[in-house]
């Protein structure tokens, strides 16, 4: 690893610290941030690029954000880079939700609080659907996928298990490839 | 060992979902085969996670994972949600120009994701039988208001999230407070 690579690398985990901090609204927040920092202001990668390594983080499962800040850190200043990111955007959400985990039950045992709380809990469902809808609006945009998640729906409602039915649906995936590929030859 | 189970149980999680609400119906389903956590704490994981800066996967994790076995079991569950971006996605760094070209896992994905949407639809459905039924399976007068408050907040009024989460305790505090 060479000097080069150790300075970035420094710079880009106390940036990637400082937008874990203060990030609200989960990754497209974050990316924002990112363009803004490192496009417009540093001139570090061009828009097409961060394009690119978007497209590539949301091809591939986990937290979106977190492959983004993978991929990225790679570019600017390789396997150290990656590294610097991935613990930059992940140590602020531990912190804080290590901390509110320890008062957690010392918050809830209080009347007012425990008011608040089921308060909240009543927001969840509308807050959860509002992201189903901005999901859908992406995934569900051929007839294909729209069989795809009723029929998933279905199955969900008699009992099958997530992970099954993830499984099965990459593999449905593979299958679906290679009936293509043979309708070509 | 907790934290092994922790660990797993997440690198499950991280490997069949691809971030954000999506990650939610499997934590649900983790947390509640391995009994972990009541589906009340479950609910206000999703709340304080929403409330906290940071990925919402990320938080998550630390949520469920510290809840369940301390400090430790946070660590293990969010090293285990982070798996596939030290596995996977730094073997597409390493590969990026040829990874770019790839149709696999885009293919993979337009598959997966609409069965995700479909995993979001159940909990909403689980999640609501939980928060808008009394104890006695009757309907929750006033928690369905407030749900219709935050409902019309969000999508009618575009607020952001910890707005709503907001301005729903407040409403909690007086709902459930004073009636």
């Amino acid at each position: 690893m060479n000097q080069k690579n150790l300075k970035t690398g420094g710079m880009l985990l106390l940036f990637f610290v400082k937008i874990g901090c203060f990030t609200f609204g989960g990754g497209w927040g974050i990316l924002a941030q990112i363009e803004q920092e490192f496009i417009h202001k540093r001139n570090w990668i061009t828009q097409e690029d961060l394009l690119e390594l978007t497209a590539v983080g949301k091809s591939l499962p986990g937290i979106m954000i977190a492959n983004i800040s993978v991929l990225f850190g790679y570019q600017m200043a390789g396997w150290f880079g990656s590294l610097c990111c991935l613990v930059g955007i992940t140590l602020p959400a531990v912190v804080i939700l290590s901390l509110i985990t320890l008062v957690y039950d010392a918050v809830k045992s209080n009347y007012w609080c425990w008011c608040a709380l089921k308060g909240v809990s009543c927001a969840v469902v509308p807050i959860i659907g509002s992201a189903a809808l901005s999901l859908g609006r992406e995934a569900l945009k051929t007839p294909r996928s729209v069989v795809l998640c009723l029929l998933a729906l279905v199955l969900l409602l008699v009992g099958v298990g997530n992970l099954p039915l993830v499984v099965a649906g990459a593999a449905a995936a593979l299958l679906w490839m290679g009936v293509k590929d043979l309708d070509l030859s | 060992m907790i934290y092994l189970e922790l660990f797993f149980s997440f690198v499950r999680i991280g490997f069949t979902s691809f971030g954000g609400m999506s990650m939610v119906p499997l934590i649900l389903e983790e947390m509640s085969t391995h009994g972990w956590m009541s589906a009340e704490d479950l609910t206000n994981l999703i709340a304080i996670a929403e409330m906290t800066p940071g990925p919402l996967g990320v938080n998550c994790a630390t949520f469920a994972g510290t809840q369940t076995a301390g400090l430790l079991g946070g660590l293990a569950a969010v090293v285990g949600v982070l798996a596939p971006a030290y596995t996977l996605t730094l073997g597409a760094a390493v590969f990026f120009h040829r990874f770019r070209d790839s149709q696999v896992m885009t293919n993979i994905m337009s598959f997966v994701k609409p069965i995700c949407i479909s995993m979001i639809l159940n909990v909403i459905l689980t999640l609501s039988l939980e928060n808008y039924l009394t104890e006695s399976q009757m309907p929750d007068v006033l928690a369905i208001v407030i749900g219709l408050i935050s409902c019309y907040l969000v999508l009618g009024r575009k607020w952001s999230v910890p707005k709503v989460i907001g301005s729903a305790a407040a409403l909690g505090i007086v709902c459930f407070g004073f009636f």
